[in-house]
């Protein structure tokens, strides 16, 4: 804030510690906000498309994260800069809506800001500069709408999403087994969707890994698998036809709530006493033997003499199961969750076709898959893979899939990939920019070009020469006016996307582009920075 | 001889600084300009943001004069004046916040130069309050009424007042849509006062458009227990019944303490507290409610037992969130189970969770009573959708502003330059020193053009010029005349429904007019060295209630003790 002075020279202080404080304003403010905008653009570059290198991040606490996806790149690098933090935003918001797309919508929205930055230099006001990329968005908008083509697809014919979950994963590591890991993923979703409504609980999907084993060995279960064991370790390890009491109370004596005091005076009662606690627990396992249930899973633990019982009873039991698993387990199953012994009965008890204890090569670790379940509205997907990193960046590309799977519930169009929507939007934004009378038609022009920055990447990150390869995929679009050519990133031989099956959603993109303008709009109607100075 | 000396008469604190007089009166006003300069450019459809950083590290994007003036953390005595000003407008008319700022600096600065010359402040007042007078008669006499005409033409008349204050926001690209939306949702809440009525939920992910309104109730999950999943999620027509009370195994008496003699009495015991969760229970599924809400938890063994019976409950609803639910489905809220009669029972149409972004929201729709509405606002950033919340807020008071007193005037700087006129032509029918000061109280007014013009990147000279040209034509056609913000030339700004409530143009002229009189009206201060950091502080906790409660019950993971 500029300094006021009062009549006799000194100066006057109109803020709170306003010596503290730094103010840009004016043309600055905005160069310097389109410069960090654009530096965080810049990392997440190299990470577009199939050929895109990973980043490796650290956390504080040593954590190491090695991943390619957008979202979680940015989410990690803990970014200070509060216009950079609007970019983080931005891909995470991305990821909330859409799941997939958030390196492409922070790349673009650099490109748009790098145009900006040029055009502001020109002295065109950053209002009009919004102005005219709201218009362009809107024509950009329109078009993905008359380029996208319906997919079918029913319960039977899955083929069609599995290739666009395989777009999705082809940009991952793990890549080398998409075909398997897409199937996985459009499996799980079909079995959790509620097609009617086109509504996909992710929720119910469980995603577990285990390190060892290699990544092919990655399964899709129609059930629940529980990184627990059975409480004793002689109990059996493989039940068939189980049927399951799902309990969220502990094989304990019951406590009243309320501050209680059991006053004993003679041995005689201390002798009740005893025999009532050892009473409840016969009992207790006689309830679950009676209403014929032949697993017990719980929410708590369970007392040695209660393990012992259950062990001599031949009723086997698993034991401090996590609430969210125990409601999957009831889901799945088709069980009831039970609080109390007393309400136990034969319906409340869930069904599973196999209950199995597995253990891993050498390792003593054991988990519980308990499959085959009458009603598979809970899945779980197990991931296996070489180490910890490896299974986390699996699980964030299964995420990516299984939302690229949901939205295609909610909205069958797609658009196709590799850059050719973009390049395509581009030659449409650059035709209706001549129409636009005022200064709005340069920031149209400008958004044309920041559409490029998606397949120039593309071609960059795939070692082709970008400049070239984009203004050949450019003139052929053009000239055979198919908006299926992209950039050929794997070198099949075929521009044609239609022929190399690399489709993404149309609401994705569409929402990239939307988005991506929203903060654009918003970082360059920034004229004035105020902060504490230390920043 | 020391005797002789005349002692030094210390009467204040040592440190006190006491500044009088004239300059004093200058730097005041010097000290409100800058701060009026902080503002300037905000003003208008072009106008910018901006983007104030704390040191606690809260970032704020606006363009809203009330909000940047708070958070500018203003201590000068003078200065404040502004900052009060702007919140009262934002209390009283909710709009217009960044016009009475820069009015009143500019009121200020037109005087300096006379106070300079020596012209005894009162003399100014009197003429400043003399002239607002009239200008606000003015505005009365030009302001057009809306009333009596009908629902749908009566619609898109607020729509035009809304998109007119829309413009100027960060949302302006979507002004029609948000516009409409803004309107349904006050006329769905018809004559109510009580503002509450109308939810806004922020979900960050998607874009503007994706911005939706319920007309009912809409609210984040909240946080559930296992068993919650197995709970049916769309009821067609619905009972709703609301409570007050905890759902949960606990001891009923605090400090209670049971003594037993004889073990064999334990289960009874065990069991008799079962027994009164389970009665509670029960009696809820009697009433025959189908949702079951409770500002209080709804334990895991509610939930399973509702689970059981195909009810869908929630627990920890914050207050407005049920209140609203209660307005909306005609419920009353219950703090016992005892005695559910029909008529407590809420009921609407449809009820259903959804999935909006990444969060699942219960939706309450069709309400028979139909007091309520809730907007659920969507954008790319946390900050975006603030910001679109301060404007839908905006938005929302001119439209009830509109509807209660329906009379508007034209936007985009007429009714400024109309007013400006008419006080200069009345100028020249006084005799002596006031002609001059009503004179510069009539520049003062052109400052709203100017600055939109100046904003929009415009040769403001030459746009006033024009505007003034228009205005003085004695038809008196002119008079709608204002800027065309997106040519750079004048355009009647009725026909083009640039439209503003009258009363955001008289409550801002009445403000700006009071704040510059007392300023004026200032000629010593005594600051007290001590009270420096009091007064920061003091500053500081006004600063922390924009008065809405952000942040409802966070938490999207369910709570499982393990």
């Amino acid at each position: 804030m500029a300094l006021a002075f009062d009549e006799f020279g000194r100066p006057f202080i109109i803020l709170k510690e306003q010596e503290q404080k730094t103010r840009l304003r004016g043309l600055d403010a905005q160069k310097a906000n389109i410069a960090s905008g654009k530096a965080v653009a810049r990392i997440l570059r190299t990470s577009l498309g199939p050929k895109g290198m990973d980043k490796m991040l650290q956390s504080p606490d040593g954590d190491v994260t090695i991943t390619n996806d957008g979202a979680t790149i940015l989410e990690q690098m803990d970014v200070d800069n509060q216009i950079a933090k609007l970019m983080v935003e931005l891909s995470r918001s991305q990821d909330y809506e859409i799941g997939d797309g958030t390196t492409g919508v922070v790349v673009m929205a650099g490109a748009l800001l790098e145009q900006a930055e040029k055009l502001l230099e020109r002295g065109i006001h950053p209002i009009r500069i919004a102005e005219g990329y709201e218009l362009a968005s809107r024509i950009a908008f329109e078009h993905l709408e008359h380029i996208a083509h319906k997919f079918e697809f029913s319960a039977t014919n899955i083929e069609p999403l599995i290739q666009t979950c395989m777009t999705t994963l082809s940009s991952k590591i793990v890549n080398r087994c998409k075909r398997s890991l897409a199937e996985i993923a459009v499996k799980a979703v079909l079995a959790v969707a509620d097609l009617e409504r086109k509504d996909v609980n992710l929720d119910l999907i469980k995603v577990e890994g285990k390190v060892g084993g290699k990544l092919e060995d990655t399964e899709l279960i129609y059930g629940i698998v529980v990184d627990k064991d059975m409480s004793h370790p002689q109990m059996p390890k493989q039940i068939e036809d189980a049927k399951i009491a799902i309990l969220t109370c502990p094989f304990e004596p019951p406590k009243p709530k309320t501050k209680h005091k059991v006053d004993i005076d003679t041995v005689e009662k201390f002798q009740t006493l005893r025999q009532q606690e050892q009473k409840y627990f016969d009992d207790m396992v006689q309830k679950c033997k009676d209403v014929g249930a032949t697993l017990v899973i719980c929410q708590w633990g369970f007392d040695d003499e209660a393990n012992h019982l259950l062990m001599h009873r031949n009723l086997p039991a698993v034991r401090w199961v996590g609430g969210v698993e125990l409601e999957l387990i009831a889901i799945a199953t088709g069980g009831r969750i039970v609080p109390r012994f007393q309400e136990l009965t034969p319906e409340k008890l869930g069904r599973a076709g196999l209950v199995r204890e597995k253990a891993f090569g050498t390792t003593k670790d054991r988990m519980i898959y308990i499959e085959h379940c009458a009603n598979s509205r809970a899945v779980t997907i197990f991931i296996r893979g070489g180490n910890k990193m490896m299974i986390e960046e699996t699980k964030r590309s299964l995420h990516d899939a299984l939302c690229v799977a949901r939205n295609l519930i909610r909205n069958n169009s797609i658009v196709y990939g590799g850059g050719s929507a973009e390049i395509s939007c581009s030659i449409a934004v650059e035709a209706a920019a001549d129409k636009y009378p005022g200064v709005e038609q340069y920031a149209i022009r400008a958004f044309a070009d920041a559409l490029d920055a998606i397949p120039m990447a593309l071609a960059e990150n795939s070692g082709l020469q970008p400049i070239e390869t984009l203004s050949a995929v450019k003139s052929q679009q053009i000239k055979e006016n198919n908006c299926c050519c992209g950039i050929d990133c794997n070198d099949i031989g075929t521009n044609d996307m239609r022929e190399q099956n690399v489709f993404e959603t149309l609401i994705g993109k569409q929402q990239q582009i939307l988005l991506a303008t929203q903060v654009v709009k918003m970082i360059l109607k920034i004229d004035d920075v105020i902060s504490p100075s230390d920043y | 001889m020391s005797a002789m000396l005349q002692p030094q008469i210390i009467l204040l604190k040592e440190g006190t600084d006491t500044s009088q007089g004239k300059p004093q009166l200058v730097s005041n006003i010097n000290a409100c300009m800058a701060v009026a300069d902080v503002v300037r450019t905000t003003l208008g459809p072009r106008g910018m943001d901006k983007l104030i950083h704390d040191e606690k590290g809260n970032t704020t994007i606006s363009n809203d004069g009330a909000t940047i003036m708070k958070l500018l953390d203003i201590v000068h005595p003078a200065a404040k004046i502004l900052v009060d000003i702007a919140k009262s407008q934002d209390s009283e008319v909710g709009d217009g916040t960044t016009t009475v700022v820069l009015l009143a600096g500019e009121f200020l600065k037109e005087a300096k130069p006379f106070v300079e010359d020596g012209v005894h402040p009162q003399n100014l007042i009197r003429s400043y309050r003399n002239a607002s007078y009239l200008a606000i008669q003015k505005i009365k006499e030009l302001a057009v009424s809306i009333e009596g005409k009908s629902l749908e033409e009566k619609k898109s008349l607020l729509a035009k007042c809304a998109a007119t204050t829309l413009s100027s926001k960060l949302i302006g690209g979507e002004k029609e849509f948000f516009a409409t939306m803004v309107v349904d949702a006050v006329l769905t809440i018809g004559n109510e006062d009580r503002l509450n009525m109308i939810g806004i939920k922020k979900v960050p992910g998607g874009t503007m458009r994706d911005s939706f309104l319920v007309n009912g109730v809409a609210f984040k999950k909240t946080f559930s227990y296992a068993g919650f999943e197995q709970q049916p999620k769309k009821f067609v027509n619905p009972k709703i019944l609301l409570l007050n009370i905890e759902l949960e195994l606990k001891s009923e008496k605090e400090n209670a303490e049971i003594r037993l003699s004889d073990p064999l009495q334990y289960q009874s015991i065990v069991d008799a507290e079962w027994n009164i969760i389970y009665d509670k229970l029960d009696k809820c599924v009697k009433s025959g409610a189908k949702v079951v809400l409770s500002r209080l938890a709804i334990g895991d063994l509610a939930t399973q037992y509702f689970a059981d019976r195909d009810i869908f409950c929630a627990g920890r609803v914050t207050e407005e969130d049920l209140q609203r639910v209660a307005a909306a489905t005609g419920g009353t809220v219950q703090t016992t189970v005892n005695n559910i009669i029909d008529e407590v029972l809420g009921s609407c149409d449809l009820f259903e969770e959804r999935q909006v972004g990444n969060e699942r929201f219960n939706i309450f729709s069709g309400c028979p009573s139909g007091r309520t509405a809730t907007i659920v606002l969507r954008g790319g950033a946390d900050q975006f959708i603030e910001e679109a919340e301060r404007s839908l807020h905006d938005a929302i008071m001119i439209v009830r502003r509109a509807l209660k007193n329906s009379t508007i005037v034209a936007g985009g700087g007429a009714i400024d330059m109309e007013i400006s006129r008419y006080l200069r032509q009345h100028a020249r029918t006084i005799a002596g020193k006031s002609q001059l000061f009503i004179n510069s109280y009539a520049k003062a007014l052109e400052v709203i053009p100017r600055q939109l013009c100046d904003n929009a990147g415009f040769d403001a000279t030459d746009v006033l010029n024009k505007l003034r040209q228009k205005h003085a034509l004695p038809s008196g056609e002119g008079a709608p005349y204002g800027v065309e913000i997106n040519t750079g030339g004048i355009a009647d700004s009725f026909a083009n429904f640039v439209w503003e409530p009258a009363v955001v143009k008289i409550n801002a002229i009445n403000a700006a007019t009071e704040a510059a009189c007392l300023v004026l009206s200032v000629d010593e201060t005594v600051k007290n060295p001590k009270s420096e950091s009091a007064q920061g502080e003091a500053a500081a906790s006004a600063m922390g209630g924009r008065g809405r409660v952000g942040g409802a019950f966070r938490g999207r993971g369910r709570g499982m003790r393990r």
